[in-house]
This record gives structure tokens, sequence and C-alpha cells, in this order.
């Protein structure tokens, strides 16, 4: 099969992070030992942009526990690369910012986890939500537009409208209200996680009403939660398609929770060229297309518009990441997310969450 | 969000970038979590963005296309339309 281009990078440059978020997508195990070094991102970086890639995230983790993130972004702004930083904001102060900015950063998404410091806190697991204040303040200052990421889940989302609220007044461009995806650390604390129909159904009222009256000022992008949706989410507009991810080790997978796929092998690096690696590796190739599908997606019109729904949730919810995402309620396995979302026990007043580790 | 008027001074925001694609050759506007392939009618307009208002802009276009200005008008402002709503014009 032909390897169309892909568009954007997501460089995860490591899993070390000063937050401990209980809805993290990281792999749970982690071998922190080898993590790419600044000439071997510098190289990948350069084979990206060869191969078509316009945009790179830098991510994680915490990317700016990588004290060489500077030379990383110098990097990938002389391969052309539009750069953004995804942070929390940890690690950051005006004269870090001063640098990244020098040496060619174009964005930063900063995230939050509500829009008070005693709720965000114990989400993160440390007292981080006063930092975040001051990065968002700074950011605007150093004149980068503002981008803000709440992940969204049973233990914020009715703070919906102040999160918005706070939005407003950091003067964000854009805000990524992103319901929790259950992958990793996630999908470990599902049960703690999942919001109630009800929260949902109000939460989506107040983002759209939120989207009319901000349009043109500020961007809301509004991540559904699929475990309520009737069709699954479009697995990044398709497995190779536009985008890869490159772990913290060097490993190349097709999105970021790919690992969540048992006996999926992922190329690193360090051992093949880039463009080995989107075009011809298996890892790459298996879900690419719709030759792979089964029915009922085969014969669907909608094949090409959502690509079967989530190689990784098809993986974790049913053991087979060949199924149709059973988000979908056409998959002949939907009851499996129908029985999840009736089973929640909504009066967790005391989240017992598993804190993510280093 | 205000409709563009003639008179507006529109200029390409601080955080979006115009850049040649290495593998099409084609001008593409970068701007975060998103780009734009531009087509030589955008490129030029985009080149003429730079601080002179848009009905000067426009002159200066219909200049260079030998076309009256009334017949590029409307696409111009759709296409700035289109940037403002992505927040990606500064105005003056």
């Amino acid at each position: 099969m032909t390897a169309p281009r892909p568009y954007a990078l997501l460089a995860e440059v490591t899993y070390r992070c000063p937050l401990h978020c209980p809805y993290c997508s990281n792999p749970l195990q982690q071998d922190l030992g080898a993590e790419l070094t600044t000439a071997e991102w510098s190289r990948v970086l350069e084979e990206a942009a060869a191969l078509g890639v316009l945009q790179v995230g830098f991510s994680g983790g915490e990317p700016l526990a990588r004290p060489d993130l500077t030379d990383l972004i110098a990097a990938a702004r002389t391969a052309g690369l539009f750069t953004n930083v995804l942070t929390s904001g940890v690690g950051l102060n005006t004269s870090r910012l001063a640098e990244l900015r020098s040496s060619g950063l174009d964005s930063i998404q900063l995230s939050l986890q509500a829009d008070e410091a005693d709720l965000a806190d114990s989400i993160a697991g440390t007292r981080a939500h006063r930092i975040k204040l001051d990065a968002a303040k700074w950011i605007k200052e150093a004149g980068l537009p503002l981008s803000l990421n709440v992940v969204l889940h049973r233990h914020n989302l009715d703070r919906l409208p102040q999160i918005l609220n706070l939005a407003e007044e950091l003067g964000a461009q854009r805000l990524e209200l992103a319901n929790t995806q259950y992958y990793g650390w996630a999908l470990k604390n599902r049960a703690h996680l999942l919001p109630t129909k009800h929260q949902v159904d109000t939460a989506r009222a107040v983002a759209e009403a939120a989207q009319k009256r901000l349009a043109g000022r500020m961007d809301i992008f509004y991540v559904l939660p699929d475990y309520y949706e009737t069709r699954p989410k479009p697995c990044l507009a398709g497995w190779g398609q536009r985008y890869l991810t490159i772990n913290p080790l060097g490993e190349v997978l097709p999105c970021p929770t790919a690992f969540s796929i048992p006996g999926l092998a992922f190329p690193n690096v360090r051992q093949h060229s880039l463009q080995w690696i989107w075009e011809e590796s298996d890892a790459f190739n298996r879900f690419r297309g719709t030759a792979w599908m089964p029915e009922p997606c085969q014969s669907c019109d909608r094949r090409e518009i959502d690509f079967g729904g989530c190689r990784c949730q098809a993986a974790l919810l049913l053991g087979d990441a060949t199924a149709t995402d059973p988000v979908c309620t056409l998959s002949p396995r939907h009851q499996v997310v129908e029985n999840i979302v009736s089973n929640i026990q909504a009066s967790d007043a005391r989240p017992e969450w598993e804190m993510r580790t280093f | 969000m205000n409709p563009l008027t003639l008179q507006d001074r529109a200029q390409l925001a601080a955080h979006a970038r115009i850049q040649t694609d290495r593998i099409t050759g084609q001008t593409v506007l970068l701007f975060p979590e998103g780009i734009l392939k531009l087509n030589e009618t955008s490129s030029a307009i985009l080149e003429r963005c730079d601080g002179r208002t848009i009905s000067e802009a426009i002159a200066d276009l219909a200049q260079h296309y030998e076309v009256p200005d009334s017949e590029l008008q409307a696409d111009v402002l759709e296409f700035l339309e289109d940037l403002q709503r992505r927040q990606l014009l500064r105005l003056s």
C-alpha cells in the first residue's frame, strides 16, 4: 500500500513529569533509562520534515524537564517545522521562556487541571495551579498565543463554566476541553474518572454555548466523551495517515496510545530510518486504509469517516485490535461500553484514584 | 466578531507563519494546531496584507492581475474573514 504523507509529529521527549495526574495517557510501565539524545532528536526532526511533516508538538511527560528543549526547538525550526510545546508550566520562568522564544518556539499549550487551586492541585497531585497561572501570564507577555488544555472528568466537569471564565480571564486564544480518553493511567482509574450522563449532557450544552459566544476570540475545541457517543472517534484521521508519535525511547507509534495494542512491535529510530518506519513497517501498515476492517465497518458508509474507530480502544475493551470500536452502536459488542457506563458509582466524593508515578 | 471593512488594515497574526512546503513547493500557512495550503491568489493577498488597508491591497492585486477591483473584492474579503475566524489576522 502506498503511504500517504504525514503532517504532524508528536515528539514525546521524556516520560519524566512533576505532575501525577491520574488520567495520564503515558504507559504505566516506563523505562526511564534510554531517552533519545539531542543529536538523535535533531536527526529525527530533519527526517520527519523530509517526509512531509510540517508541525511538531513537544510533549511528554513534561518537555521542560529536558534541559536541551531549546536545542530541540532550534533543530525543528532549522528543519522548517512549526513548533509547539505542550507543558504543565512547571519548570517555566521568564528567562526560560525567553530562551525558548529565541530558539524559535512558535506556540505553547499549557495544561490546567481545574479553575481553582485546591481542586486542581488535588488532581495534579502537587501544588502546580498557581505556577500555571503565572506561566499563562508570562506566555501572554512574551507575545505568544495562549492555548490552554483542560482534561475533563467526573471531578471537574461540573466546573466547566468557571473553567471557561478562567480561560477568558487569562486571555486564552484557544481552549481545548478534552474529555478523558481511557488509556494508560486513565483506564486504570476509569471507575473514578468517568462522568455521569447528566454531567456530560450539561457540560456539552455549556461548551456549545461558549463556542458561540466566544467565536472569533477564543477557539474552543471540545473533545467528546466517546463512551457516551453513538459513533467512534476517528483514529487520528486514520491509522498511519497524517500523524506519528515518537516516544522518549525512540519508538515510533501511529498514535500516542498505540502501546495499548498487544503484539504490535514499534520500530525504533535508532535502528531504522523514519521513512522506512512510516512507509514499510508492519506497525504503520497493520491498520492503514480499509482492507483490515471487519464487518460492520467494511460495508459501512462511514468507514472513511471514522476509520473503524480507535484500535487501542478495541484492544483494551475487547481484547481484539481488529474489532469495530465498541463505542459504535453498530458494533456487535457495544454492550461492553453500555455496561461500563451503567455501572458508574456516581457518589464518589473522595476519589481513591491511583496517582501517576514517575 | 465584527465584519471586515475595506478600511481595515489587516496583517497576518504574529503566531502564524508562511512557508514553502518542501514536498510540493506550494505556499502553506502554519499556525497553532493548523495548516492551510494557499493557492497563488491567497498567497498574493497575504503578501499585500502588510499594514495597508484592505482596499489598497485589493487595488494593488487588481493591478497585478490586470482586472477591475470589483472582480476581486468578494473573494479577498471571504478569504480574510476565514483567517479572521481562525484568529490569524491582526487588525488596526
